[in-house]
């Protein structure tokens, strides 16, 4: 450990850390824009200088390695000034239309501006113009404008995701982003670019002007794309600004998905199908249960699926792998001893999908199989085991292969087109319940609930005792 | 209990005999309604009663915090863009605005498709209008005029404010191109 001093504070750093991840760790607030904790040293956004003790000039605290008994000023009036000069060049050409910016409001620019600088470029040239609304992928936009040129989307396909698609083209106020000529940015990992930009350059296309940020708050859940379990944050419409002439599915739906930074299990990033979670969440819901294709009440349903389960001679359960681990002892404890459990896949790969890569992508499309399997095992469906009953948990897209037995099916989302099951419970989704899943490494990641239930839908978990009784 | 106010009534000897004030008092409230009655029977209007919500007051200030508009831009587009800043700092949480997305428009991506200004909420701040960037909602003399018996049918929507046709005091031009003369690569 090395000993030094930033701001009359002595602060511990390991050896090789820099001045700037020391203040960080230690709650000492040093602006900066081109350091992120996951990529390379860039130190070329400069709004991190510092004084240090003995050396005539500042110097990037991002870029400068600790050392014993080093004396740091973060505040002096010297820093501030510089900081201040270092602001109003960054924003010498940025366009300022931070009131049609999807960013504003969580924008490091527009921060730091009001806090350390707030000095209007006194440039007497006009600003630079540069390409606005440009689409570098199907999801993403960039805003050549707003850009600051601090090289992290850049510096994250080249380090993390290694599509290498993105460079800095041009030279002096020139200087744009821009992806591989003649290539399509189709990157898995491309939204991590838009929460990583300090600025509102990179702009996620799905979300563009949905909602100003701060009317929304994230809420902590799991993506369950894949059995990574990435940490997400969903955000929804905070109470304060629910909407009533808009439409009230405004306030209970999710606006966007960002990254929840986990250490443990993803780190900083997710892929794109975590950023998609809230369309997969979107799909037609079942929202009442069916017996038989014919709508009823909760109670009706439970009355059903009591003598369905009463009179099945050999019955059988095929377990969902989207189950909470709260929710898979529910059942085990309610009819784990009175059903031959199968467990199932209930997602397969897509075609077109990465099935599986060295970040954070698996195969097993399902967030929960460990789960599964520490309790009931691994047993795929035997059809020909004469099961007079299937209770079948999660999405299935046919019925078919189950033979003639009765199904219960408790699903979250609307059941296969054309079929019906004899009894149709809907369920919560993951952003309607809490619980925990296990990913593939044995780790439990803990989700929250987001929005309330519909009124007709159950949560699985509750079921499962009615059922029995 | 006797209690001396600052504003005593001090009677003189006219007020104590009362009979001829009180005499002099129907003088004065007959007269009015005679005046009235007598406009009224040669078919002009009487009293100075509005009849709410047919007729409309006439005396009400040119400063008066009204109803909302929105301003538009020389091509009739509305000049709002979007931006929330009055939907923010209404104390009310009255306004509620949904955004749209035009590419093709580069100066103008953003624009409201939906304004809803609810007015069973309104306190007539005019905070909005003091918030605004762009000089997109006014507050005008007139009030919005919504009798009704269920709050839920006082929105205004985005037509209802952008109906706005004044004679004299046109919205403000709004410039269609950078000022300073270079045009944007992306408008050439």
């Amino acid at each position: 450990m090395i000993e030094l001093t930033i701001d009359n504070m002595t602060v511990q750093a390991h050896e090789g850390e820099t001045v700037l991840q020391a203040a960080l760790k230690h709650g000492i607030e040093i602006p900066h824009f081109c350091y992120h904790p996951c990529l390379s040293i860039a130190g070329n956004c400069r709004v991190c200088l510092v004084k240090v003790d003995g050396r005539p000039k500042l110097m990037p605290s991002c870029n400068l390695e600790a050392t014993p008994g080093m004396r740091i000023e973060t505040v002096s009036e010297e820093v501030l000034a510089a900081r201040a000069a270092v602001m109003q060049f960054i924003i010498l050409n940025h366009p300022g239309d931070c009131g049609i910016c999807d960013k504003a409001g969580e924008c490091r620019v527009q921060d730091y501006h009001v806090r350390y600088g707030e000095i209007d470029p006194v440039s007497i040239e006009p600003k630079h113009r540069k390409p606005k609304l440009y689409d570098l992928s199907p999801r993403i936009s960039l805003d050549n404008e707003r850009c600051i040129l601090c090289s992290r989307c850049v510096r994250f396909t080249r380090e993390v995701s290694g599509s290498h698609m993105l460079g800095i083209v041009e030279r002096g106020c020139h200087s744009r982003v821009a992806r591989l000529e003649g290539k399509v940015f189709d990157d898995p990992y491309s939204d991590n670019i838009i929460s990583i930009c300090p600025t509102g350059a990179l702009l996620s296309r799905d979300f563009l002007y949905k909602s100003r940020v701060w009317y929304l708050e994230p809420v902590r859940s799991v993506c369950t794309g894949c059995a990574r379990c990435c940490s997400v944050n969903v955000w929804r419409r905070r109470k304060r600004w629910h909407v009533r002439s808009l439409g009230a599915e405004k306030n209970a739906a999710a606006y966007r998905i960002t990254p929840g930074e986990n250490p443990e299990i993803n780190g900083h990033w997710i892929c794109n199908k975590g950023f998609d979670l809230h369309k997969a969440m979107g799909r037609p819901r079942a929202l009442a249960p069916l017996i038989a294709g014919r709508s009823a009440s909760v109670e009706e349903a439970l009355q059903e699926g009591m003598k369905m389960l009463s009179e099945a001679v050999n019955p059988a359960a095929l377990i969902s792998a989207h189950a909470s681990n709260e929710e898979l002892e529910a059942f085990r404890i309610a009819l784990g001893s009175r059903m031959r459990v199968y467990t199932r896949e209930d997602h397969s790969p897509q075609p077109g999908e990465v099935l599986e890569d060295d970040l954070l992508i698996r195969a097993d499309k399902n967030p929960n199989s460990r789960g599964v399997r520490e309790l009931f095992g691994d047993r795929p469906y035997d059809a020909t085991a004469g099961h007079d009953l299937v209770l079948v948990w999660g999405d299935l897209d046919d019925y078919a292969p189950l033979g003639k037995a009765r199904i219960l099916h408790l699903t979250s989302f609307v059941p296969p087109q054309g079929q019906s099951a004899d009894l149709l419970i809907p369920i919560s989704t993951v952003f309607e319940r809490s619980g925990t899943f296990t990913n593939f490494e044995g780790k439990a990641n803990r989700f929250d609930q987001v929005f309330d239930k519909p009124k007709l839908v159950q949560h699985a978990g509750e079921l499962f005792g009615g059922l029995a009784a | 209990m006797n209690k001396d106010y600052w504003n005593k009534p001090a009677m003189g000897l006219w007020e104590r005999l009362y009979i001829f004030e009180v005499i002099r008092g129907l003088c004065i409230t007959g007269s009015v309604f005679f005046g009235n009655m007598w406009k009224w029977l040669t078919l002009r209007k009487g009293a100075l009663t509005a009849y709410y919500p047919e007729e409309v007051r006439s005396d009400y200030s040119p400063n008066n915090r009204g109803r909302h508009v929105l301003t538009q831009r020389e091509n009739g587009e509305v000049q709002c863009v979007s931006c929330n800043m009055c939907a923010t700092v209404c104390p009310a949480y009255c306004i509620e605005i949904l955004s749209t997305a035009n590419f093709d428009d580069v100066f103008h991506p953003k624009a409201p498709e939906r304004f809803e200004i609810d007015y069973s909420r309104c306190i007539f701040c005019g905070f909005c209008v003091e918030a605004c960037p762009e000089d997109a909602i006014r507050m005008i003399k007139d009030i919005p005029d919504f009798p009704a018996f269920d709050r839920d049918t006082m929105c205004a929507p985005l037509d209802l404010l952008l109906n706005w046709r004044p004679t004299r005091d046109p919205a403000k031009v709004y410039p269609t191109q950078p000022q300073n003369g270079e045009v944007h690569p992306w408008a050439a």
